[in-house]
């Protein structure tokens, strides 16, 4: 008995026939609640879209308001690792440099030559390639610098097409970060790129060669205009060929940007002006 | 069911009552003189066991604690602590560094049920232990005759058949029958209710054994003089006993704060729940994997679970608590503070609870006529001559037939403030004569008493004998008051302007008159005569006795009437439906004075006497009040009576025995209502057990009620109900507000993960932030709430419907989760985008972008403006996010308890004008002034 009547109850609950309510409200009373909702979310979602419009109108188009994140650039490596940030391939097995050639080729192909030298200037090396803007009048779009492919030498690709993998003598490509209105230096010296091995490793990592010399980054590439001023961007990159590194074992590598005035990174973050990998080459021989 | 078994264990269970005492002592090996043996006692004892109440089988304090642990709205936090501890599992086994944050987040539930539950644990604790101080230390003894000696031992010992002798002042060892008494006066009150003693004698005079005047119950006090019996009954079988045992059988419901928790439950689960599939479908459609969507699904639940609530309950319960225990009430069980808010019903049968129990003279009737009583110090309200020789008459015999008298060491206070030794009507009697007709003490010196019989329910009158003012007049003065129609059938004569005239029809009828309008005002009226014993019969040394009565106790001449009343509490809520032993008459004037039955309402015989119809042709359904007369009650079935509580907003149940309160307890509770009912005696625990809210008496309760009560009065005044009423009322609606607050915020918190999940952008919120949250800024303004005062209309509110009103309805969710908590969720989002945009990251890039700004192997992740960004570079900003939007969370809560703190009144007329909101502003300005100063000489001196 109090079960049936339990189960007609809820049943009225969901729909009583008798005063037409569906769960315990009247169709109009139903409307009424959807129609305030409706027009207070309308309201909110006014509300809301009018404060974010002023707030987006208080930025600027080209360059954000707070870049204090960014005052030391990161680092990354090119062929991209996963998270492990390991480089590990064995010399006779083709299938496992394969991509690293081909991820290479894919990065270095806006380097090309021929497309650097339709899309982008040639700049005066060794400083900075100021376009400021004169007061109100923006000096837009700004020109970019030409870095053709063929600055990497060996590293290239062009002459080499697996950068080296196949006979243990790998290339690692190595771009800082874009921050907007950097200047890596002062005093007119160029940053550049070392590559060491880590302590315990420092006796199997071998010689190794920089492309461009030194390592450098090119002042003429700085400052960078940010990509709507400055769309056709080429970013400099610093090769690292490794010529007889230890095969058959892990070596850990630490790259890290030489500049007088960008600061050292902090402890935490490990690819901010640096960068850390894993190399191990295999090999049978 | 309960109410009819109850019934029959006090009425059909004995019959020793109606046996010879031959008989009875036959039936348990005894002997009327030289009681049992030390050898048949031994055995007997071994066989029926000690003579003691078995204690209520306690629980085990580990019990205790995990009903504190596990009860309630703890097993929300446990399964949210479970659901964590699994998602962790989930994620330990599918990768490589899992995220602690589930594996935080179940600890933290843990830790807060675990503290919570210790912390209610400890709080009930605290009073049991008050309780436990009530029980007897000293053990009772009893004098036995055994083996024709008189032995004192233990009461527990004493055993069926025994032979016992009690006196005046002791208490009753065991169901006894009596075989001889001499005088003997028993208190039975704590069984029946009845306040006045009864006299015990060997002869059976009824056939219910509770009736009958042979037997004496176990627990109750012999008052007077001396009996000797034989134990019939011992421990757990006697009377009390079964009445104990009847109580702890007695199944309780749950209390409505529990039962309200559990409906909430139900809805954030409901919520909780709904979400969580609602956005596992959503993962699934937008292509998560299934672990993936399971995770989310467990977090989406858990991110519903109000973390700080439990504790904030709990906080709120026991500081109710605590401000009751100041006013005098323990609370044994935290959740019965509310319960006596949401009473809908108070049965009691002390009228006390409804009045003043101040009990004033207001009206006399003499000369004919209703005279108003002057209760003013300096007697400037007098309304009637003072030197009538009536009034003279009328106020000797009230000052002389009158046992009550102040206490020593009052000369200085004013007459109505002194304290007075004596039952409250004669103390009535005393001060209006004394204010009136001055020294009481001086008249009863001139007029010596020298015989009385005091006040009892068989004849109902009071007399005295006394010697006359005039040491001439040898005579002997006869006063006597008791209640009106028994004086009168005494009296022949009747004194009118100080004239004896005979008593005629006409006198009569101006009597009755005025009798009923006295008793219609819900007075109490007594009725006083006197005679001059005539010196020829009664000369002077003339020896009364008032035991057989040798004197002329009829032919007295009539003087007056007086009338007394209780003045009404003030502040008696309309919420209670009174049970009262008093006649129907006063019960029903009474009510009409403390408004339980409203003005204009009128009962079925009121209608009846105005149309001038009979009482049947009456609609029932026209009276709105109602009286109930206790005898009716036992002969109603089940529906009528669901029909008398249904149709009737304003009932009076009157000359109810205790023993109906069960019916009428039960009949409220089948009808949805909340049940306080009120008592001390034995009798009355199964209501106290069977209602919402028992509360018993701290000084004059019995143990076994309170025992079964749930609230104690502990120092029995009744004002301090209506206090707790107050009390209850307002820790619901804090609690309401404590809730609205905590469950608002909830929104801000989920919205960010669901975001994260649906259009993937970086975490807004972190876990660790919500928890934060939860249990840091809206826990501690989630407990000030529970300080807020009392909304002006809180007691002129009917009390809480629990089918409708409940602590956590539609509406508080839709206002807090729809409205409120979606303005706070758009504030907390405004915060994060600006801080996201002014990084760099336009809404427009983080759309989408999710996997990769989580992904720790991209260390070059592009913005809106073409920088890049290693991996731990964009999480401080979303750390940054992360705090704005806690911080914004904080800031829209400040509106939020503020808003709170009032249901229904504006914030402003609360207490708080908007003028004084702003008072402290400069000094927060300074403390921004001096802080900056403070850091700028830090920098500018490095060191020192």
């Amino acid at each position: 008995m109090a079960k049936d009547g339990e189960k007609s109850g809820w049943k009225e609950y969901i729909w009583n026939p008798r005063t037409r309510e569906f769960l315990g409200r009247t169709a109009s009373s139903w409307g009424l609640i959807l129609l305030f909702y409706l027009v207070f979310y309308i309201f909110l979602a006014g509300l809301f879209t009018l404060t974010m419009y002023v707030m987006l109108q208080t930025l600027d188009d080209h360059k954000p308001t707070w870049q204090d994140r960014l005052s030391t650039p990161g680092m990354v490596i090119r062929p991209k690792t996963d998270e492990t940030y390991e480089i590990v391939y064995n010399v006779e097995n083709t299938e496992s440099w394969d991509m690293y050639a081909q991820a290479l080729d894919k990065f270095l192909a806006p380097y090309n030559n021929s497309v650097q030298a339709e899309k982008n200037n040639e700049c005066v090396p060794d400083q900075y390639f100021l376009q400021e803007d004169s007061g109100d009048v923006k000096n837009n779009p700004k020109r970019s610098c030409q870095f053709n492919r063929t600055i990497l030498d060996l590293c290239s690709g062009i002459n080499d097409r697996y950068y080296g993998y196949q006979d243990g003598k790998p290339c690692i490509i190595i771009k800082l970060n874009r921050v907007i209105g950097m200047l890596p230096s002062k005093d007119g010296q160029a940053p550049f790129v070392t590559c060491g091995a880590k302590k315990e490793d420092s006796d199997k990592i071998g010689e190794l060669l920089y492309f461009p010399p030194n390592g450098t980054f090119n002042l003429m590439y700085y400052p960078y205009y940010g990509k709507k001023a400055q769309v056709n961007y080429s970013q400099p990159l610093v090769a690292v060929k490794f010529l007889n590194i230890t095969a058959n074992q892990d070596v850990n590598i630490e790259c890290r940007i030489n500049a007088n005035n960008i600061p050292i990174g902090s402890d935490r973050d490990k690819f901010s002006g640096r960068v850390s990998f894993k190399l191990r080459i295999n090999t049978i021989n | 069911m309960q109410s009819i078994d109850y019934l029959c264990i006090l009425f059909c269970f004995q019959t020793e009552h109606k046996m010879s005492i031959e008989e009875v002592c036959r039936k348990f090996n005894t002997d009327i003189v030289q009681g049992l043996t030390n050898a048949k006692a031994a055995e007997y004892l071994i066989r029926d066991g000690p003579n003691a109440l078995t204690p209520p089988p306690t629980t085990p304090e580990w019990v205790k604690f995990c009903r504190q642990l596990f009860g309630g709205f703890s097993i929300l936090l446990w399964t949210g602590a479970i659901l964590c501890f699994l998602a962790y599992a989930i994620q330990a086994a599918t990768e490589d560094e899992p995220a602690g944050d589930n594996l935080y987040l179940g600890i933290v539930l843990t830790a807060v049920v675990v503290i919570t539950g210790c912390f209610s644990y400890f709080q009930e604790a605290k009073s049991s232990k008050i309780m436990e101080s009530f029980k007897n230390m000293v053990p009772q003894q009893a004098l036995v005759i055994r083996e024709g000696e008189k032995v004192t031992i233990n009461a527990e010992e004493v055993v069926g058949g025994d032979l016992i002798e009690v006196k005046g002042g002791d208490r009753i060892p065991a169901d006894i029958r009596v075989v001889s008494a001499h005088g003997c006066k028993v208190d039975n009150s704590s069984l029946t209710g009845e306040s006045e003693p009864q006299s015990r004698s060997p002869d059976c005079t009824h056939d219910n054994p509770l009736e009958t005047r042979n037997v004496a119950f176990f627990s109750t006090n012999c008052v007077e003089g001396t009996a000797r019996g034989i134990v019939i009954c011992t421990g757990d079988r006697t009377v009390m006993g079964r009445i104990a045992t009847l109580t702890s059988g007695l199944e309780t419901g749950k209390t409505p704060i529990a039962k309200e928790i559990e409906h909430f439950i139900h809805i954030i689960t409901g919520v909780a729940v709904f979400l969580g599939v609602t956005f596992f479908i959503l993962a699934i459609i937008l292509g998560y994997s299934w672990l993936e969507a399971v995770i989310f699904l467990i977090g989406i639940i858990v991110a519903n679970v109000p973390e700080g609530l439990l504790a904030t309950v709990t906080v709120c319960l026991t500081l109710t608590a605590k401000r009751m225990a100041k006013k005098n009430c323990l609370v044994k069980n935290l959740e019965a503070v509310e319960t006596l808010g949401s009473t809908s019903t108070i049965c009691s049968d002390k009228t006390g609870t409804l009045t003043q129990n101040r009990m004033t003279v207001a009206h006399m009737w003499f000369d004919n006529q209703i005279h108003e009583a002057d209760t003013t110090e300096d007697q400037s309200g007098a309304s009637f001559d003072k030197s009538s020789v009536t009034w003279l008459s009328l106020a000797r015999v009230a000052g002389l037939c009158n046992r009550a008298q102040f206490k020593a060491g009052q000369d200085s206070l004013p007459i109505l403030k002194r304290d007075v030794a004596g039952d409250a009507s004669e103390s009535a009697l005393l001060k209006c004569i004394e204010l009136s007709c001055g020294s009481v003490r001086a008249m009863r010196d001139r007029n010596k008493k020298v015989a009385e019989i005091p006040f009892n329910s068989t004849n109902k009158y009071q007399l005295s004998v006394h010697e006359t003012e005039d040491p001439n007049d040898n005579r002997y003065l006869l006063v006597m008051k008791g209640a009106p129609e028994r004086i009168l059938d005494r009296c022949t004569t009747i004194l009118v302007q100080g004239k004896e005239q005979p008593m005629d029809e006409e006198l009569k009828e101006a009597f009755q008159n005025a009798y009923m309008e006295l008793g219609g005002l819900g007075e109490r009226v007594l009725g006083f005569c006197h005679v001059l014993l005539p010196e020829d019969q009664y000369p002077k040394g003339f020896a009364f006795d008032t035991e057989d009565v040798n004197f002329q106790t009829d032919n007295l001449c009539f003087v007056g009437l007086m009338s007394m009343i209780d003045p009404p509490r003030a502040a008696v809520p309309d919420a209670v439906i009174m049970v009262t032993g008093d006649h129907p008459i006063t019960a029903k004037a009474i009510a009409k004075g403390v408004g339980i039955i409203s003005e204009g309402n009128e009962t079925v015989e009121d209608i009846a006497a105005r149309l001038n119809i009979p009482v049947s042709q009456v609609n029932p359904r026209d009276a709105k009040a109602c009286v109930v007369h206790g005898t009716d009650l036992k002969d109603l079935s089940q529906d009528q009576m669901d029909d008398i509580l249904r149709n009737h907003t304003e009932i009076v149940f009157a000359r109810t025995s205790p023993q109906q309160k069960l019916i009428i307890v039960e009949g409220c509770q089948r009808l949805g209502a909340i049940v306080a009912v009120t008592g001390d005696g034995v009798n009355d625990s199964p209501a106290l057990k069977k209602a919402d809210i028992g509360v018993a008496m701290g000084i004059s309760g019995s143990d076994v009620s309170k025992q079964a009560a749930d609230m104690i009065l502990l120092d029995d005044n009744f004002a301090s109900i209506v206090t707790g009423v107050e009390e209850g009322r307002l820790i619901f609606d804090n609690l309401k507000k404590s809730i609205a607050y905590t469950l608002t915020s909830n929104i801000p918190e989920i919205t960010p993960f669901l975001f994260f999940i649906i259009v993937n952008i970086p975490l807004p919120l972190g876990t660790i932030t919500i928890l934060c949250i939860d249990l840091g800024t809206d826990m501690v303004p989630a407990i000030s709430l529970a300080y807020e005062t009392a909304e002006s209309d809180i007691m002129k509110r009917q009390p809480r419907n629990p089918a409708r009103d409940k602590l956590v309805n539609e509406r508080l969710i839709s206002i807090a989760y729809g409205q409120i908590g979606m303005i706070q969720a758009l504030g907390g989002f405004f915060a994060y985008f600006v801080i996201l945009a002014e990084n760099g990251f336009l809404p427009s890039r983080l759309v989408g972008i999710r996997l990769n700004w989580d992904d720790r192997s991209t260390n070059d992740l592009e913005d809106s403006y073409g920088q890049q960004w290693t991996y731990e570079q964009r999480k401080i900003v979303e750390f940054t996010c992360h705090t704005a939007f806690f911080v914004s969370i904080v800031v829209v809560q400040w509106a939020d308890v503020i808003i709170c703190k009032t249901r229904r009144n504006s914030v402003f007329q609360q207490g708080m004008r908007p003028s004084w909101w702003f008072c402290a502003f400069p000094y927060s300005f300074l403390i921004f002034v001096y802080d900056e100063i403070r850091k700028l000489l830090l920098r500018r001196n490095p060191g020192g």
